[in-house]
C-alpha cells in the first residue's frame, strides 16, 4: 500500500477539525460578546452622557433663567468628572451660546447657535453628541450641547480585543493539546487497522486478527475487518485447493494427451492421483456392459500393496451393488465418507484395511459407462466436496481422452485397412495388366511353335527310316517344344487371377518343386552369377508319394515366392535347400502329412521381423519388395488348411516349412499314357488364319487318313461348312482356331451348330488351359485343345467325338 | 406652542436689544421675565390658592415700572394649572392677596407695612430697592454692572411659608439661615 503524502493523516485531520471547530465556536462567541458589549457600551455611554447632561441641565436652569453665565459656567465645570466629555455648552432659548466647557475652549469648537428644536443623541465617527433641553418644571429654559469622544468605547474594545486574543490563544493551545491527546483514541485503532491491512497485503497472511479497543463504532469496524479477513482466509484456502486441483488436472490432461491407449492413460491417471492428491488407494476398473461387471484394469504403483491385501489386483472382478452400477451408468459420482457404515462387501474390505473414505467416479463418454475410477483414503470423511468435484471433472476428462484414444486407434485401423486394400487393388491392377500382356505373348508363342511340334511328332512317328542321330535330334526338339509350351502354360498360371473357389487337383509336390526350381532358375543361378555370387541349390525329395490336393498354380506360386525370398536373403551367396518328406500318421484316423522345407543360409530374421513377416506389405527389401510374397503364401496355406512354420536365426538363415495333408487314394497316371488309338477316317473342316498351322495340321491329319478341307479365316470356314452341309458329303467334324480376325472361333462354332447341331466342334487355342480352368468353355464347342496341339490329344479328341457323333445323331434334340 | 414662541421672541428681542447697545433691554423688561421665572423656582403653600381655578396673581404695588412687559410675559402662562394674572395696586390699602408682590420704589415707604401684612400668607415679595424698616422683601433685584443679581432672604421666605429652590439660591446672594435639611 502506498501512502499519498498529499492527503493529510487522519491524526492531523482530527486535530485540525477540533481546532477549527473550537476556533469557530470561540470566534462566534467572542464576536457576539464583542458586538453585544459594543452596543451595550454605546447605550451605556449615551445613557451616562444623558444622565450627566440632564443633571447638569437641571442644575443650570436657574443660571439660564436668571441670566447668570458665571453660575452656568460653574455648573458646566461639573463635566470634569468625565474625562471623555470634551465639549459642552449652554444655549439660551433664543439660540445664543450662554456658557461653554471647558471655559478656555475656542468658540469655533461649538455650534454658533442652537435652536430649541432638535434634541437627542448622535454618534459621529469619533464622538457622541448630545443635544438636551434645559427645562424647569414645564418651562423650557435653554439647550445643553454635550460632546463626548468615543475613546472610552475604543479603550474598552482594545481591552476586549487583548483579552479575546489571549483567550483564543489559550483555548487554541488547550484545544490542540486536548485534541492531540484525544484523537489517538479514534485515529489509533484506525491506523492500527490500516497498518494491519498493509502488513496483510504484503505478507498475505490472513490469519492475523485485530483486537477491539472499546469504542462501539470502532469495534464494529474491527469486527467487520476481522470478519472480512476470515472470509478472505477461507476464500484463499479454497482458491488454493482449487488451484492445486487445476494444476493437477492440467498435469494429468497433459500427460494423458501423450498416451494413445486406455491402459497407459489409466496408468498415468492413477499414478499421478495417488502421488499428487494424494490417495492411499487408486485404481481404474473397466466396465463390461454386456455382462454388467466391473474388472480392475489398472492399479496405481503405490496402491499395489493395498491391492493385494484387498484382492483387487488387475483382472479381478469387483462386486458392487446394482444401484451403485446404475448410478455410475447415469454418470453420478459416488462418495462414501465412511466405509464402515455400509454393508457392501467392497466397502467392508476397504474398511477392514484402514481405508475410511471412498469415491467412485464414473468414466462416461457419450453416455456410455466404460469404467470407474476408484479412489480411497485412510481417514473417514477425507474427501471434501472440492475433492469430489475435482475427481468428477477429472473422470470426465479421462473418459473423453480414453474415448479419443479409442476413436484414434479405430481410425488408424481403418486407415491401414484402406491403405492396404488400395495397394492390393493397385497390385492386382498391375498383375492384371501384366497378365494381359503375358497372355498375348503366350498365345503368339503357342501359335508359332505349333507347326514345329506337329511336324516333329509326325516325323518321329511316320519316318521309321530316320537315322539314329536325326531321331535323337527330333526327340530333343520335341522335348524342348514341350518345355516351351510348359513354360508358357506356367507363366499363365503365374499371373492369372485367383479363382473365387479353389479347384483342387492331385499334385505331386516333388514335381511342383522341380517346376518351381526350373521357373526360378534365372534368379538363383544366372543373376547371382553375374555378380560373382554362388548359390548352391540342394534338393532332398522324398522317394515316397508326395501327392496332395492343392490348386497347382497357387502351390507353384508359393514355392516360387519362398525361393525368391531365400535367394534375396543370401546376398553374399549360400545354400538353398528344398526338402520334401512324408510323415505317416500316428493313428489310422489321421491322414499322412507332407512336409516341404525351403531353407537358406542367409541373414535370417530377428524376432520382430519373424512376427511381422507374414503381414501384407511388410517388407525388408525396400522398394524392391512388394511386401505381398509371404502374405500370398500365408493366404494360400490358410485356404488349403495347411500349416506354415518358420525357423529363423539372425545371421544363420531361415527355414519355411509347409505342411499339407497327403492326398488319399491311388496315384493316377498322366493322361498322355493312354494307349494309341486307331484313327477312323473322317471328313474334317480345318479353320485357321495361320497358313503355317493350317499346312502342318492338314498334313498331319491327311497322314492319319482323314479328308481335310482347310479354310483360311472364320468366314471362309463358315461358308465352306454351309456349302458342304447340303451335299452328300458334309463335314463330320470342325476344328477351328479361337483367335481370328473379324470372325473368331466362337462365331464359327455357333454357325456350325446352327447349320448342323450334331457336328462336333474342336476349338484350338493359345489360351486353352485358361479357358478350361476358368470354366469359360464357349457354347457350341465340344472340346478345347491347347496349342501347340499334341497329336495324341488331337487323335483322342477326334476319336471320341467321331464315335459319339452318330450316337448323338440317333438322339435328335439334344445339343450341347 | 405659540406661547413658547412668543416668549422666545420676546426674549430674543430683548437680548438683541442688549447686544446692540442702543436698544439695550430695559432693566424692567428683564425683571418682568425674572418675576415670571420665580414661579418655577418657588413653591407656594397649597392654602395660597382657593381652588384650581384661582388665578396665580402677580401684583405690582405702586407705579408700574414694567409697562407692557409684564403683561406680555405672563400672557397665556399658567402656574400648576392656575392662570397667571397681573394686578396693580396703587397703594398699600389696595393690596389684595397675591402670590408675587413687586414693590416698586415709588411705594417703598409703605412697603414695610405691606410686607408685614403679607409676610405670613404665602406672598413672595420682590423689589429692586431696599425697604427701610425691620421688614424686607424676600427677593431683591440688585443691579450690578448692568447685570441683574438676586439677593434672597431665606428667613423671610420661610416665614412666608415659601420654599425656594436651591437652584435659585445658588446663583443668588443668600441672607438668613438655610436650614440644614
Amino acid at each position: 500500500m502506498t501512502m499519498n503524502t498529499k492527503v493529510p493523516a487522519i491524526r492531523r485531520q482530527l486535530i485540525q477539525m477540533v481546532l477549527l471547530t473550537s476556533g469557530a465556536v470561540l470566534l462566534l462567541t467572542v464576536t457576539c460578546l464583542f458586538a453585544y458589549d459594543f452596543l451595550t457600551f454605546r447605550q451605556t455611554s449615551q445613557r451616562q452622557l444623558d444622565t450627566l447632561g440632564r443633571a447638569i441641565a437641571a442644575n443650570s436652569t436657574a443660571a439660564l433663567a436668571f441670566n447668570n453665565s458665571d453660575d452656568a459656567q460653574t455648573v458646566l465645570a461639573a463635566f470634569e468628572v468625565d474625562p471623555h466629555i470634551t465639549h459642552a455648552a449652554l444655549y439660551r432659548l433664543d439660540g445664543v451660546r450662554f456658557a461653554v466647557y471647558p471655559s478656555n475652549a475656542a468658540a469655533g469648537e461649538f455650534p454658533a447657535q442652537l435652536k430649541a428644536d432638535g434634541t437627542g443623541f448622535r454618534f459621529g465617527r469619533s464622538d457622541l453628541v448630545g443635544i438636551l433641553p434645559v427645562t424647569e418644571g414645564q418651562r423650557r429654559m435653554g439647550t445643553l450641547f454635550v460632546q463626548s469622544d468615543l475613546g472610552a468605547i475604543y479603550d474598552r474594545m482594545r481591552l476586549y480585543a487583548g483579552i479575546v486574543g489571549l483567550v483564543v490563544c489559550a483555548s487554541g493551545l488547550l484545544a490542540y493539546f486536548l485534541s492531540r491527546r484525544l484523537q489517538q483514541r479514534i485515529s489509533g485503532p484506525i491506523l492500527a487497522l490500516a497498518e494491519m491491512a498493509n502488513a496483510i497485503s504484503t505478507r498475505h497472511d490472513y490469519s492475523v486478527r485485530a483486537s477491539n479497543v472499546g469504542a462501539f463504532e470502532l469495534d464494529q469496524l474491527t469486527d467487520a475487518f476481522n470478519h472480512m479477513l476470515g472470509t478472505i482466509q477461507s476464500s484463499e484456502a479454497r482458491l488454493h485447493v482449487q488451484l492445486g486441483h487445476l494444476n493437477l488436472l492440467q498435469h494429468i490432461t497433459h500427460a494423458i494427451g501423450d498416451s494413445q491407449d486406455l491402459a497407459s492413460i489409466a496408468q498415468v491417471v492413477v499414478t499421478t492421483l495417488e502421488r499428487s492428491m494424494p490417495l492411499q488407494y487408486a485404481c481404474i476398473a473397466r466396465y463390461d456392459a454386456t455382462v454388467g461387471t466391473l474388472t480392475v484394469s489398472t492399479v496405481g504403483a503405490a496402491s499395489q500393496a493395498h491391492s493385494e491385501r484387498l484382492a483387487l489386483q488387475p483382472g479381478t472382478a469387483i462386486v458392487l451393488d446394482d444401484s451403485v452400477i446404475a448410478a455410475c451408468v447415469k454418470g453420478q459420482l459416488i462418495h462414501e465418507p465412511d466405509t464402515r457404515r455400509v454393508a457392501l462387501p467392497l466397502l467392508q474390505r476397504l474398511a477392514a484395511h484402514d481405508l475410511g473414505s471412498l469415491v467412485i467416479a464414473p468414466l462416461v463418454a457419450e453416455r456410455t459407462l466404460f469404467g470407474v475410477l476408484i479412489a480411497a483414503r485412510g481417514e473417514v470423511g477425507a474427501f471434501t466436496s472440492a475433492d469430489c468435484e475435482f475427481l468428477k471433472q477429472l473422470s470426465e476428462h479421462v473418459a473423453l481422452a480414453a474415448r479419443q484414444a479409442e476413436l484414434n486407434s479405430a481410425l488408424q485401423l481403418a486407415y491401414d485397412d484402406l491403405r492396404r486394400s488400395q495397394q492390393t487393388t493397385m497390385q492386382q491392377e498391375r498383375l492384371r495388366a501384366l497378365g494381359q500382356i503375358a497372355s498375348g505373348i503366350a498365345h503368339d508363342i503357342n501359335n508359332a511353335i505349333s507347326p514345329v511340334s506337329l511336324y516333329t511328332e509326325s516325323l518321329l512317328e511316320r519316318e521309321p527310316n530316320l537315322s539314329e542321330r536325326a531321331r535323337n535330334y527330333l526327340t530333343t526338339i520335341q522335348r524342348a517344344i514341350g518345355d516351351v509350351a510348359g513354360t508358357v502354360a506356367r507363366m499363365r498360371e503365374f499371373y492369372r487371377q485367383r479363382e473365387p473357389q479353389l479347384s483342387l487337383s492331385r499334385v505331386d509336390l516333388n514335381v511342383t518343386v522341380q517346376q518351381a526350381l526350373q521357373l526360378t532358375q534365372a534368379r538363383w543361378s544366372d543373376m547371382p552369377q553375374q555378380k560373382g555370387i554362388m548359390i548352391e541349390v540342394r534338393t532332398d525329395l522324398a522317394q515316397v508319394p508326395t501327392e496332395v490336393m492343392v490348386a497347382e498354380g497357387e502351390m507353384r506360386d508359393a514355392l516360387t515366392n519362398l525361393i525368391f525370398n531365400a535367394v534375396d536373403a543370401m546376398p553374399e551367396g549360400g545354400t538353398l535347400t528344398i526338402r520334401t518328406r512324408r510323415v505317416e500318421p500316428s493313428s489310422a484316423d489321421e491322414p499322412a502329412r507332407i512336409y516341404i522345407e525351403i531353407g537358406d543360409t542367409g541373414i535370417g530374421m530377428d524376432e520382430a521381423t519373424q512376427r511381422r513377416c507374414l503381414e501384407p506389405f511388410f517388407t525388408t527389401k525396400g522398394e524392391r519388395g512388394s511386401g505381398l510374397g509371404l502374405a500370398m503364401v500365408y493366404g494360400m496355406i490358410t485356404r488349403h488348411s495347411a500349416e506354415l512354420q518358420l525357423d529363423s536365426t539372425p545371421g544363420r538363415g531361415s527355414t519355411f516349412r509347409l505342411i499339407f495333408n497327403a492326398a488319399g487314394g491311388l496315384t493316377v497316371e498322366p493322361a498322355f499314357a493312354t494307349p494309341a488309338i486307331e484313327p477312323q477316317p473322317l471328313r474334317i473342316l480345318l479353320v485357321d488364319d495361320d497358313p503355317l498351322l493350317i499346312a502342318s495340321l492338314q498334313e498331319v491329319l491327311l497322314g492319319d487318313g482323314h479328308d481335310v478341307t482347310a479354310a483360311n479365316g472364320g468366314q471362309a470356314g463358315i461358308d465352306a461348312f454351309v456349302a458342304a452341309s447340303g451335299t452328300a458329303q458334309p463335314f463330320a467334324i470342325v476344328v477351328t482356331d479361337l483367335g481370328m480376325p473379324y470372325v473368331d472361333g466362337r462365331r464359327v462354332a455357333a454357325a456350325v451348330k446352327a447349320a448342323c447341331a450334331t457336328t462336333p466342334v474342336i476349338l484350338l487355342t493359345g489360351w486353352g488351359q485358361r479357358l478350361v480352368s476358368e470354366g469359360d468353355i464357349p457354347p457350341h464347342v465340344d472340346r478345347v485343345l491347347n496349342k501347340p496341339p499334341r497329336l495324341v490329344d488331337l487323335r483322342a479328341a477326334l476319336n471320341d467325338l467321331a464315335v459319339t457323333a452318330p450316337l448323338k445323331r440317333a438322339q435328335p434334340g439334344r445339343s450341347r | 406652542m405659540p406661547k413658547f414662541v412668543r416668549h422666545a421672541g420676546l426674549l430674543f428681542a430683548l437680548l438683541l436689544a442688549t447686544a446692540a447697545g442702543a436698544t439695550a433691554p430695559d432693566e424692567y423688561q428683564v425683571e418682568a421675565v425674572f418675576l415670571l421665572h420665580f414661579t418655577q423656582f418657588v413653591e407656594w403653600p397649597a392654602q395660597a390658592f382657593g381652588d384650581a381655578h384661582t388665578p396665580f396673581v402677580i401684583g405690582v404695588l405702586g407705579r408700574d415700572p414694567f409697562g407692557s412687559a409684564l403683561d406680555d410675559a405672563v400672557r397665556g402662562e399658567t402656574v400648576n394649572g392656575h392662570p397667571l394674572v397681573v394686578k396693580r395696586f396703587a397703594g398699600a390699602a389696595d393690596v389684595a392677596p397675591c402670590q408675587i408682590l413687586f414693590i416698586d420704589r415709588s411705594a417703598v415707604s409703605d412697603a414695610n407695612r405691606v410686607i408685614d401684612s403679607v409676610s405670613h400668607n404665602g406672598t413672595l415679595t420682590v423689589s429692586d430697592v431696599a425697604v427701610p424698616g425691620p421688614q424686607d422683601v424676600i427677593i431683591r433685584f440688585l443691579n450690578e454692572d448692568r447685570r441683574i443679581r438676586l439677593r434672597i432672604n431665606v428667613d423671610f421666605a420661610r416665614t412666608a411659608g415659601l420654599t425656594i429652590s436651591s437652584k435659585l439660591l445658588r446663583p443668588a446672594q443668600v441672607i438668613g439661615t438655610i436650614p440644614a435639611q
